[in-house]
């Protein structure tokens, strides 16, 4: 059977830096569709009906998104994330790598469809030659008349503006990265009110990760009944896996969302690499909880009942020669540094966790150690202010519960 | 001789300073590339941005301080920095770091993923990215900058 491919359908096939052979491939139909023969009603109703949801790691559902900010009326705003920062995430580099054209189109649609008249896409600062490829393509799309004024001689207008970040992954959480946009330090900030209602500026903001965007030409060209067939029913389409560690093939695979972890690994990804022996998977990044073997029939999908949340679609494959103790101070010194430090629980909590990963790897752990690492985690999963302190330490505490860490 | 480099330097920040509309949405890209400019953002600089945009000095670091890509004090001569995220981690990382900190007596700082993880581990010397590198290969590549 043919894989079905949305996002990665054209990669390796046309020039990045070319409007041409984006266009080639029916590149920009779907806005041509959008202005010609749907109105935002339409477009959206489409989009609700594909039950498309965020990829940016929480899996919000973008029609519901797209509906709230639509509804409101005045100035309003548009942000791609793109700041993507998950250690061992790289999607969203490869989606401006290998198609930007795809993104832009996208973003713009996506851009009308909730009434915005700006759009900021808000990119990783490390990412300078993604910013290059999308500010070649910003102006070759400007010049076709696919956004600027007067989108394609409609009454639409719309403007794009590239927002580089300045490396603080917490930047990434969507507040943070509006307070970041205002000149301020980027910290979270406190939700409700949602961006949706009083975001950049104060006004309605729509922001969604980059790859959900670049779902929604496929879903405005094909319909949103199509797409809901793909994959699993609850987050249907597809999703980028990035699968790296002890396999043979590492990479970037787009699958449909719903297949189980141990066939993303084994017939995309070749297989565990020759000589190596599993021992866990760690799923969506440094945040990500840790699967044993007889747990890799996990459906990789979104929503309340999945049995493990796919986050940002990561999954390193770790084998029985990595050292843990060094794993650990990775995942630890990691929160450690990122933690943007405005609430207590995590700024501590995240600095001792990684002292006493340290004290573990110099086999130097006592037991007030043991007894502290419960209730640091216990703090970290229920009192911080926002999501980057509650799973900063998901890895360790699946790492005890599982055996993975035993002392 | 010396009022005359002062002079300046007054001049090239106002001169980037005037790049950017005064408005808050360009205060971090401002701080970006006085940072990048001079090396850091000092407190003539942190003045004359607080004046354009009509904030308080303090305000102008409390915000410059929070990023690691803007720096408020001088750096040292050569930086540099290894990534030691899982993915770099379980490809040796930090036996790259131990290397060059028992081999060139110099501190490494380690950063977070840079999304480079396919090609990793990653070294970064004062800006440079460099991909795939190993203990020994390490030694050539700071060879050029000691
Ligand atoms: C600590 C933290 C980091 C995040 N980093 C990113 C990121 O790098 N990219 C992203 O798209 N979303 C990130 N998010 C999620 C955003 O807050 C937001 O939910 C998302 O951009 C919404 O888009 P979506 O609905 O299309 O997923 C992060 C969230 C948290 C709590
Ligand atoms: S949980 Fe951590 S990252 Fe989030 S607000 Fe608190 S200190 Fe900042
Ligand atoms: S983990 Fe080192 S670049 Fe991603």
């Amino acid at each position: 059977m043919k894989k079905i491919k949305i996002i990665t359908e054209h990669w390796g096939k046309i020039d990045p830096l070319k409007i041409e052979d984006y266009l080639e491939v029916g590149g920009y139909k779907a806005l041509e569709e959008f202005i010609l023969g749907m109105d935002r009603a339409g477009a959206l109703g489409e989009i609700k009906k594909s039950g498309l949801c965020g990829r940016g790691g929480a899996g919000f559902p973008t029609g519901e998104k797209f509906e709230i900010v639509a509804s409101q009326i005045g100035k309003k705003y548009f942000i791609c994330n793109l700041d993507e920062s998950e250690p061992g995430t790289y999607k969203d580099r490869m989606i401006c790598d290998k198609n930007p054209h795809l993104l832009l189109e996208g973003i713009i649609i996506s851009a009308l469809i909730v009434g915005a008249d700006k759009a900021y896409i808000y990119i990783n600062g490390n990412y300078q030659k993604q910013k290059e490829i999308l500010e070649v393509a910003l102006l070759q799309a400007k010049k076709k008349k696919f956004w600027g004024n007067k989108i394609l001689e409609s009454d639409y207008s719309l403007k794009i503006e590239i927002y580089s970040g300045a490396g603080a992954y917490i930047c990434g959480e969507e507040t943070a990265l509006i307070n970041s946009i205002e000149g301020n330090r980027g910290e979270p900030k406190l939700r409700p009110p949602y961006p949706t209602g009083c975001g950049l500026f104060g006004r309605p903001t729509a922001i969604n990760n980059a790859e959900t965007i670049s779902n929604i030409p496929w879903i405005i060209l094909n319909g949103g009944e199509k797409y809901s067939k793909i994959g699993s029913k609850n987050s249907p389409g597809t999703k980028l896996f990035l699968l790296n560690g002890a396999v043979e093939k590492p990479g970037i695979y787009e699958a449909p969302t719903g297949i189980t972890v141990r066939k993303l690994i084994d017939e995309y990804a070749g297989g565990i690499k020759k000589g190596k022996e599993f021992w866990f998977a760690q799923i969506g990044g440094a945040c990500g909880k840790l699967l044993l073997e007889k747990e890799l029939k996990a459906k990789m999908e979104f929503g309340k009942a999945c049995q493990c949340p796919l986050g940002s679609g990561s999954i390193l494959v770790i084998d029985k020669s990595v050292n843990i103790y060094d794993l650990l101070i990775s995942w630890t010194d990691f929160f450690r540094r990122e933690s943007c430090g405005k609430c207590v629980p995590c700024r501590e909590g995240t600095f001792r966790l990684w002292e006493i990963a340290k004290r573990f790897k110099d086999g130097k752990i006592s037991e007030r150690d043991k007894e502290a690492i419960q209730d640091i985690l216990w703090t970290l999963e229920r009192t911080t202010f926002c999501p980057l302190g509650k799973f900063a330490g998901t890895a360790f505490r699946d790492a005890i519960t599982k055996n993975i860490l035993t002392f | 001789m010396k009022h005359e480099t002062y002079n300046m330097k007054q001049k090239t920040i106002q001169k980037i300073i005037l790049e950017f509309e005064p408005e808050m949405e360009n205060l971090l890209p401002a701080l970006k590339k006085i940072s990048a400019v001079f090396g850091y953002v000092g407190e003539k600089e942190a003045n004359a941005l607080a004046d354009y945009f009509g904030v308080p000095e303090s305000k102008v670091f409390e915000t410059a301080s929070f990023y690691d890509e803007i720096k408020t004090e001088k750096q040292p001569e050569i930086l540099i920095q290894v990534c030691s995220s899982a993915n770099c981690a379980v490809n040796d990382s930090f036996s790259i770091i131990k290397e060059i900190e028992n081999s060139f007596k110099i501190k490494v700082q380690e950063i977070s993923c840079l999304g480079r993880c396919a090609d990793g581990p990653i070294m970064v010397v004062n800006g440079k990215i460099y991909e795939k590198v190993t203990k020994s290969s390490v030694h050539g590549i700071l060879e050029e900058y000691l």
